[in-house]
């Protein structure tokens, strides 16, 4: 039996652009150009879990997460709050994680975001099967989706 | 007319507050479905409740089987809004008494087209 | 933003491929819509973008496609919809009865969020026993592959679809929403420049053909609505959008108020009414029940 344990690189690259084109102006638009991820900047992370288990991380650099921040809540670049920015990563990735999880077959359940300054790295069990990189207003934009690995084959 | 925006979100909130009150409605956030019902049982009669689905103490789901169990608020229109975009969750809320279902992302015009076919807002009278 | 000689040279390629206005006052709108071509393409800006739509003929098809497009909702406006199921099945569900089909032609379907929302209500109005077609028509073979393959995206399904009948009538694939092979079944497509002659098709009972006149100058939608006045049926309804009207340039038609829209309808001498229709058919119409462009000559005339 086969069951497919990782999303379409195209439909998740569709999900991630519907949000950004719903939310964050279609004036401009989403990249996929790979711009180099500095250290640091903020993580937004929401987990799957049920008839399919993952981890979905959006990356984003510090002026990238207030330019998404500002433009969510319609509010300056400088008043922006860590508090903001939690708020506004939290619903993105959760938008982002919802819609990915629909993707896959059987029923799951979606966990409430968690944001933090810095890498929020995966539990070390999950391994990456889905990676993209894009560019936002000249600012990398990391999406991943971590999975479980496959049983070892015998 | 008043909508009660339900959504652990702020920024969903700040979202769905600023197409509604153009639509010339008064509102009423909550942060989940508690909150919400709190809302109700202290008097409140809102024309609609924006729904989201996965929230903190009790979920939107839960938020629509327990106001629709209750006579007291059968004339409030209710609308999830929400990123749970499965088949069988649309038609779960449904069937637990959502009358509308918008799945975020979503643009303005969608929840203005949505609240349209409710008959909670006059369609613009073309020129 | 978008120079001027780039503007000026998009707004002649459109006339000149689909007979459409781009006047003064929609750079933006342009710059919007070509923009991401141009990121794609891997042009710096939209100018060198078009400077390369002289030669590049494929890209030069994307970009019409690009422009042409309107973003579009399921059951735009409500009201027409209003009118259809209300005003122009009943007499028709009563004049059509002896043949038991119906034929509409959503005229300019763009992405098909029209026709497929008309084939909803068909399947919710039309009695047993019925059939009817909707044929949908585009300037771009890209919205007529979109129509065919019935495939929307979540933003697009938001638009003013009820959830009830997104429920009924769509399952999910991947990312989209794709609609029922019964409904896919009702709706035939076909290559059409309404600013150019139209090639063979049936008589309509029902034409929608809404939001498109306005793109074209004053002569353009002279002879398109004489043109359309040839391929509906005497007893026939015409839709157009909300702002446009048959008024001051076509004295072929009259109008009917339903609701808040209006129907145009051919002007004949003698339309005949319910009751004193023949109650036959045409004989020609007898057999006609499995629809063909050949067969449907209703008019009787």
């Amino acid at each position: 039996m086969t069951v497919t344990m990782e999303p379409s690189l195209g439909d998740v690259h569709a999900v991630v652009e519907e949000v950004w084109s719903s939310f964050l102006g279609a004036e401009e638009p989403i990249l996929p150009l790979p711009t180099p991820m500095p250290p640091g900047g903020w993580s937004a992370a929401i987990t799957v879990s049920g008839g399919w288990d993952a981890q979905v991380t959006v990356q984003l650099t510090d002026p990238g997460a207030v330019h998404v921040t500002s433009t969510m809540l319609m509010c300056g670049e400088d008043d922006c709050t860590d508090e903001d920015l939690r708020d506004a990563l939290g619903e993105l990735v959760n938008m982002v994680g919802g819609n990915i999880k629909s993707l896959m077959a059987g029923a799951a359940v979606l966990s409430l975001p968690l944001v933090g300054h810095g890498d929020i790295s995966p539990g070390s069990h999950l391994v990456e099967v889905c990676r993209l990189d894009l560019t936002w207003r000249g600012e990398p934009v990391v999406v991943t989706v971590h999975t479980p690995p496959p049983p070892a084959v015998a | 007319m008043h909508a009660l925006i339900i959504d652990d979100s702020r920024t969903m909130r700040s979202i769905l507050r600023r197409i509604v009150t153009e639509l010339g409605f008064e509102t009423t956030e909550a942060g989940n479905g508690q909150e919400a019902l709190d809302h109700l049982e202290s008097g409140l009669t809102p024309d609609i409740c924006l729904i989201d689905w996965n929230m903190p103490l009790m979920d939107g789901y839960t938020f629509v089987t327990r106001v629709r169990a209750d006579e007291r608020w059968r004339n409030v229109t209710l609308m999830m809004v929400t990123t749970e975009s499965e088949h069988g969750q649309i038609v779960r809320a449904l069937a637990a008494g959502a009358h509308e279902y918008v799945i975020k992302p979503f643009t303005p015009d969608a929840i203005i087209e949505k609240m349209e076919l409710l008959g909670l807002v006059a369609q613009e009278v073309p020129a | 933003m978008i120079s001027p000689t780039s503007f000026a040279y998009v707004a002649d390629l459109l006339r000149r491929e689909t007979a459409m206005l781009c006047e003064p006052g929609k750079e933006y709108l342009v710059e919007a819509r070509l923009l991401p071509l141009a990121r794609a393409a891997g042009t710096p800006d939209v100018d060198s973008y078009v400077a390369r739509l002289s030669t590049d003929l494929a890209e030069r098809a994307r970009a019409v496609d690009a422009l042409t497009i309107n973003e579009t909702s399921w059951f735009r406006d409500l009201a027409p919809y209003q009118a259809f199921t209300d005003a122009m099945l009943p007499p028709l569900l009563e004049s059509r009865k002896h043949v038991k089909h119906l034929e509409i032609w959503s005229a300019a379907c763009s992405s098909g969020q029209e026709a497929y929302s008309l084939t909803m209500l068909l399947k919710e109005h039309l009695p047993p026993g019925w059939t009817a077609r909707i044929h949908a028509t585009d300037v771009s073979t890209t919205m007529l592959e979109r129509v065919k393959a019935g495939r929307y995206s979540q933003v697009e399904m938001n638009r003013g679809m009820p959830a009830q009948r997104l429920v009924t009538w769509f399952t999910r694939v991947g990312n989209e929403w794709e609609v029922s092979p019964e409904l896919r079944s009702m709706v035939t497509t076909q290559h059409l420049n309404l600013a150019a002659p139209f090639p063979p098709m049936p008589v309509f009972d029902i034409v929608f053909l809404r939001n498109v006149l306005i793109y074209f100058d004053m002569d353009t939608k002279r002879d398109i609505l004489r043109r359309v006045s040839t391929r509906i049926s005497p007893d026939g309804f015409l839709l157009l959008g909300s702002s446009e009207t048959t008024l001051d340039l076509d004295d072929a038609w009259t109008r009917e108020a339903a609701g808040r829209v209006w129907m145009h309808r051919p002007r004949t001498a003698a339309r005949p009414t319910l009751a004193t229709r023949p109650p036959a058919a045409p004989a020609a119409a007898t057999t006609v029940a499995p629809p063909a462009f050949t067969a449907l000559s209703q008019t009787g005339a």
